[in-house]
């Protein structure tokens, strides 16, 4: 007799379809754009194969914005994990005011990238900038820095910017992962080790290995992705030179209206972050992603 | 007794109806501007409402810089969208693409015409698109060398009429400690980045395109190819400074760090304002430096959308709407003259006393009409804006000495004639 429950996959659809409906049928799209030349104000959709892969990974701006995603993410990923975990590390001792510091840490987190991008914009500005007013005031420019236009330095202040606001979700994980540690063992380590480097080496650090490979995968993704402070700030320049992957996605589709060219750069873009998913994990192996 | 109490009701029902006539024959027109001056448009707004009962407008904005693709995924996703402001640079594409309806489809018999006629020439050229009048001028403006008088005249300097006499007055301020005696409004994703560079290259004289629309600008006896080479070398001697908007650009011009810069001449109304800027009347405007000092002008315009036009009800308040804006006796050109100090198409205003007092505060009225009357349209086509957004990055990257000057001007060349054979073949 048919029932039901001789069928369970049947109670999976309420939970696949949402599945279905915004992840696979947008990708699945966006694959098919990828493989037709749509420049929307242009008419006609003709299917061009490969043609738009082959175009945008051949395009100087696509080799520059690989380039800067690549760069952008090895400065900021561990950047991140490292001022996060020192930061978390500072927090776990109690002392006068450290529930104000707390949060006050966790600021950032809250601003939308625009205004974040604004205050950075405003804090390396050439002519009024804070920073250079700062520099001057201690006498170590006689001239106003062009932190933001200068193709040398923009990408360095922009993944600042951007490791700013990614340190306070760093410091939640990292302070909840300290938390779990069992207070008798760091209590031992601390009367069987008086190094203080020694015991953060091979008493907390295995402790908290999940947690950094956590980090260090959602900061790789989160940098190689991140899109609006480089928009605000900088508009993916001066010429290129702080242009992303994520940013030349935008300029393809919206800015040149090539949707075919976008979605390309955005299915090399997923294939890019599962590899250095991979790549992390293999080169930090933690029982985060064991089968058992 | 059921019935009675039925048929009353129905009775005051449709009695209702006939005593407000108006609200089964309300329209309501959906008015889509990139966000400048939003009060001023809500007020222009509500006096056309004022003056045409049964006629409402529902203004949305959008960011200018994302203005362009806000609206074409708003047309392309059938959102209703009766008119827009419409830009030059983006007019043929919307032409050809058919999301805009030319004005005489919607308008009176004979009644374009005799508005165009009343147009500036440069500001014409850009609301026509296939020979078709497509829009009526919104604002229209030209891109302005401006200086500090009082710096010049400090300086002993006088005002350049060459860009390398710019260079000479920038190198002589720079000895004297002014650390960038040019600020650039630079943001390679505006529109703006690449009209300034038009305007600059028009200065010198250039075309950038023979009648054929094929590029010219790659010779380097190009006027165009000279002044990118000379902006470039301006940055490697440090005498540019940056800025990605004419707000911090007006700014910092009124720190008194800066001599010099290139903006949309309105900004200039924004520099002299007693109100909010303590060197106010210090900025002035002269002719762009070159041999024949002619610069760019251009046209922002009230476009219908071809979705209005086809829906005859739809299509006469559009018109209704787009002449209060823009038509005779265009008061509304001459409130945003006189309050805002932005530019206007419609030449009968260059007459207006009240136009010629407001203006007056700010600016040599002779020599605005004087750059007015020299100023050039850009070349528009429909893809122009696909391969300004290509070029501008380019452009960014010679100014600041990332690519050399051929290299750029080649690729922006082989680029536009790439688009213009995939255009043909489409």
């Amino acid at each position: 007799m048919w029932t039901i429950n001789r069928f369970p996959a049947i109670w999976l659809i309420p939970a696949l379809l949402p599945v279905v409906l915004m992840t696979l049928y947008p990708v699945g799209y966006a694959l098919w754009t990828s493989l037709h030349e749509v420049m929307i104000l242009f008419p006609g959709e003709p299917f061009v194969g490969l043609e738009n892969y082959r175009r945008v990974v051949a395009s100087n701006y696509f080799q520059d914005a690989l380039r800067n995603s690549l760069v952008f993410t090895a400065l900021a990923a561990p950047s991140v994990v490292v001022i996060g975990t020192l930061i978390a590390l500072f927090l776990q001792h109690g002392f006068f005011g450290s529930q104000v510091v707390r949060s006050v840490v966790l600021l950032p987190w809250v601003l939308p990238g625009a205004i974040s991008a604004v205050l950075w914009v405003w804090v390396f500005h050439p002519s009024f900038g804070m920073l250079n007013g700062v520099l001057r005031s201690l006498g170590l420019i006689d001239a106003p820095i062009h932190w933001l236009t200068n193709p040398d330095t923009a990408l360095t202040v922009v993944a600042i910017a951007h490791v700013w606001t990614q340190i306070p979700f760093a410091v939640v994980l990292m302070m909840a992962a300290l938390s779990t540690i069992n207070s008798e063992t760091l209590e031992a380590a601390s009367i069987d080790c008086p190094n203080p480097f020694k015991r953060f080496r091979y008493v907390i650090v295995p402790e908290i290995k999940s947690m950094i490979v956590v980090l260090l995968v959602y900061n790789a993704l989160t940098a190689f992705t991140s899109y609006d402070l480089v928009y605000a700030m900088t508009g993916g320049g001066p010429g290129t030179a702080t242009t992303l992957l994520s940013f030349q996605i935008w300029r393809e589709s919206f800015s040149m209206y090539d949707f075919g060219a976008g979605s390309a750069v955005a299915f090399i873009v997923v294939v890019i972050s599962a590899v250095l998913i991979v790549a992390i994990t293999r080169a930090l192996p933690s029982d985060l992603f064991a089968s058992e | 007794m059921q019935l009675r109490k039925l048929l009353a009701v129905a009775a005051l029902i449709s009695g209702a109806a006939v005593v407000h006539p108006a609200s089964s024959q309300d329209l309501t027109l959906e008015f889509v501007v990139w966000n400048y001056s939003l009060e001023t448009v809500q007020d222009n707004v509500k006096q056309f409402e004022a003056a045409n009962p049964g006629i409402k407008v529902n203004v949305t904005d959008y960011a200018w810089p994302d203005y362009q693709d806000s609206l074409i995924l708003r047309i392309r996703g059938n959102t209703p969208t009766d008119i827009v402001y419409g830009g030059q640079d983006w007019l043929p594409a919307w032409g050809a693409a058919g999301f805009i309806a030319p004005l005489d489809s919607v308008a009176p018999d004979g009644a374009v015409a005799e508005l165009s006629g009343d147009i500036a020439g440069f500001a014409l050229t850009d609301v026509t698109y296939d020979g078709k009048v497509y829009g009526l001028p919104y604002y229209s403006d030209t891109i302005s060398f401006i200086y500090n008088k009082k710096i010049l005249e400090d300086a002993g300097i006088a005002v350049p009429t060459t860009w390398e006499e710019v260079t000479a007055a920038a190198e002589q301020l720079k000895a004297g400690g002014m650390d960038r005696p040019i600020i650039y409004e630079y943001n390679q994703e505006l529109p703006n980045f690449y009209d300034a560079f038009v305007a600059q290259a028009y200065g010198r004289g250039a075309e950038l395109f023979d009648a054929d629309l094929n590029p010219l600008f790659a010779d380097p006896e190009n006027g165009a190819f000279k002044q990118l080479e000379w902006i470039a070398d301006a940055y490697a001697k440090e005498l540019v400074q940056s800025d990605n908007h004419e707000s911090t650009i007006i700014t910092a011009m009124n720190t008194g760090n800066h001599a010099f810069t290139i903006v949309y001449t309105y900004v200039l109304a924004a520099l002299n304002d007693a109100a909010t800027q303590p060197l106010a009347g210090q900025f002035a405007l002269a002719p762009m430096p070159g041999d024949t000092h002619a610069t760019l002008g251009f046209a922002k315009s009230y476009v219908v959308t071809a979705a209005a036009a086809a829906d005859p009800a739809r299509a006469e308040a559009a018109w209704k709407f787009v002449d209060f804006m823009a038509g005779k006796p265009y008061a509304v050109a001459k409130r945003w003259a006189v309050e805002k100090g932005l530019g206007f198409g419609q030449l009968p205003l260059f007459e207006d006393q009240e136009v010629i007092e407001a203006w007056g505060k700010w600016a040599d009225v002779n020599a605005l009409g004087e750059q007015a009357s020299i100023a050039k349209a850009g070349t528009y086509t429909e893809f122009s804006s696909v391969w300004s957004a290509y070029f501008r990055p380019l452009l960014a990257q010679a100014m600041v000495g990332d690519a050399s000057v051929d290299q750029v001007m080649k690729d922006g060349a082989q680029r536009w004639t790439e688009l213009k054979e995939q255009f043909a073949n489409r």
